[in-house]
């Protein structure tokens, strides 16, 4: 018990790690509700997937001597942000753009995205040898090597998504539910759309910076799913996949920690667990009780 | 308040209707008639503003200035039920046409607008229920109250009595008279029947073969192709 309450203090050696994959705990599942009930969980597979090929592009770019960003470890971080941001946002776009016009199969599309990114990942890798070690570490996510100051501005930049989740929660439940009411009423789908979505592009983006696409995927389908029987409205859905996202991040550490193992396929792993047994407890709870929301 | 003169409609560079000549007065309960398929719906997506109008003239003016504010009854088939929302939540999205945000921070909102509609609609009991658990009536009856919360000037229906039993459709049919003298509002209605709801239409559209023909419904149900359509549903 005393170590669960040691790992929140600030002078824990993986501070870092504990508070950010918790916070990514929180914030990735009220985006993730997004891609649940727009019916899009395979978005949230390829898309981190995508976020990882962005970082490894831009060392493959640092690797042919082209530096943007020319200093220190910190600026390299900064530039595979970027790289992560302009993949993942632009990819939504795009598939945006293709589901408005409904032309051809949304599942191919995805399929064959996610191979092309996991096996570009792969290819940009192989073209920066010397910052390989590096790059892999990236991949899987540097929270326990982040600085100071990349910490907070990360914290800072998800209380905002989380805010902004929250405030705007009405428009992105309206335009996803019913797009042609939200027309009437005068609501500009197209920008509430792009805004959804940059923020979505933002939050995997830097998730995938700091945990890495496994957990990233993991955050932002599982917990929803887990919570959706549960819910009784957009916002107790948000906050239940929300909470069941944060605690998982948090049982996953303390394993890993006490335990030796891998943090994000433990994380995984807990976060499953608890979709199965929320599923269970569903069967078990009979369904006329839950169906009125009062 | 609506106009449509020698108007070409249709999605992209497909025109569905041609030489559309069609005027819509205050006060008026529009049926918009035909068989499935006939282009019905894509009058109504033209005036909601869903897609532009692709030829000739098409006007909508509200009572103040700009466009109309319409209250719109989408076909209850097209609501995903996967999404957790109330009957409540989703009558109070007919509030949602400003952002609102100081009114949001401090925790206000429209209820007594959404439970003033739901009360008018006779769905007061179903406020805290589940929208993917009520049956067909009652869901129309909460779209019906989220579209009068949008305060509207012109009520929108898109086949609301789809798939509902007799007795549901006349209840309907009923609140719908009530409304529409209780709020002096406009109403367009689209159905691919006419036998239920063919005594509350002041004016009859019938789409048919890429053709719009409109008149008063006495003359339109005493022409020889309405009669024909009603003898076959009965």
């Amino acid at each position: 018990m005393s170590l669960l309450i040691d790992m929140l203090k600030p002078d824990f050696l993986l501070h870092h790690a504990v508070w950010g994959s918790v916070v990514v705990g929180f914030v990735c599942p009220l985006v993730g509700v997004y891609f649940v009930l727009r019916r899009l969980v395979f978005w949230g597979v390829a898309l981190p997937q995508v976020s990882a090929s962005g970082i490894a592009f831009a060392f493959m770019l640092q690797g042919f001597g082209l530096n943007f960003m020319a200093g220190g470890e910190a600026q390299e971080k900064h530039l595979a942000i970027l790289g992560s941001v302009i993949f993942t946002v632009g990819t939504i776009l795009v598939l945006a753009a293709l589901e408005r016009k409904g032309e051809g199969l949304s599942e191919g599309r995805i399929g064959a995205l996610f191979a092309l990114a996991w096996a570009t990942s792969i290819l940009f890798v192989a073209f920066n040898a010397a910052g390989e070690t590096e790059m892999l570490g990236l991949l899987k996510g540097e929270i326990v090597s982040i600085s100071e100051s990349d910490f907070h501005a990360m914290l800072n930049i998800f209380a905002a998504i989380a805010a902004a989740m929250f405030l705007f929660q009405r428009e992105f439940t309206l335009v996803s539910y019913d797009r042609d009411t939200a027309v009437t009423l005068g609501r500009n789908v197209l920008a509430w759309d792009l805004l959804l979505f940059l923020i979505i592009g933002l939050t995997i983006s830097l998730g995938v910076m700091t945990v890495g696409p496994l957990v990233i995927f993991g955050f932002l389908v599982i917990p929803p799913l887990a919570a959706l029987p549960w819910a009784r409205g957009m916002i107790s859905f948000s906050v239940i996949a929300s909470l069941l996202g944060g605690l998982s991040a948090f049982a996953g550490f303390y394993l890993s920690y006490t335990r030796d193992l891998p943090l994000g396929p433990v994380v995984v792993c807990i976060a499953c667990a608890v979709y199965a047994l929320s599923s269970l407890a569903r069967r078990l709870v009979p369904k006329s009780k839950s169906s009125s929301f009062i | 308040m609506i106009k449509f003169k020698n108007a070409s409609l249709g999605y992209g560079k497909a025109h569905i209707l041609s030489h559309v000549d069609l005027e819509i007065k205050r006060g008026d309960f529009w049926g918009i008639l035909g068989y499935n398929g006939s282009g019905k719906t894509t009058i109504l997506k033209t005036m909601l503003g869903l897609i532009p109008c692709q030829k000739g003239e098409f006007t909508a003016t509200g009572s103040l200035f700009g466009r109309p504010r319409f209250g719109y009854v989408p076909q209850k088939e097209r609501l995903d039920p996967l999404y957790p929302l109330s009957a409540r939540d989703v009558a109070a999205m007919g509030t949602y046409r400003k952002v609102d945000l100081l009114q949001r921070l401090r925790g206000a909102g429209h209820e007594d607008v959404v439970n003033r509609c739901l009360a008018d609609c006779g769905a007061t009991h179903l406020a805290g229920r589940r929208l993917s658990d009520l049956s067909g009536g009652q869901k129309q009856r909460v779209l019906i109250a989220r579209a009068l919360a949008a305060e509207p000037e012109i009520l929108v229906l898109d086949e609301p009595l789809a798939g509902i039993d007799i007795t549901t459709q006349l209840s309907l049919l009923k609140l719908l008279k009530e409304l529409k003298a209780s709020r002096a509002l406009t109403v367009l209605m689209v159905s691919h029947r006419v036998s239920a709801e063919r005594g509350l239409f002041t004016h009859i559209a019938w789409v048919e073969d890429g053709k719009v023909t409109t008149g008063p419904s006495e003359k339109m149900l005493a022409s020889g192709k309405l009669n024909e359509v009603f003898k076959t549903e009965l």
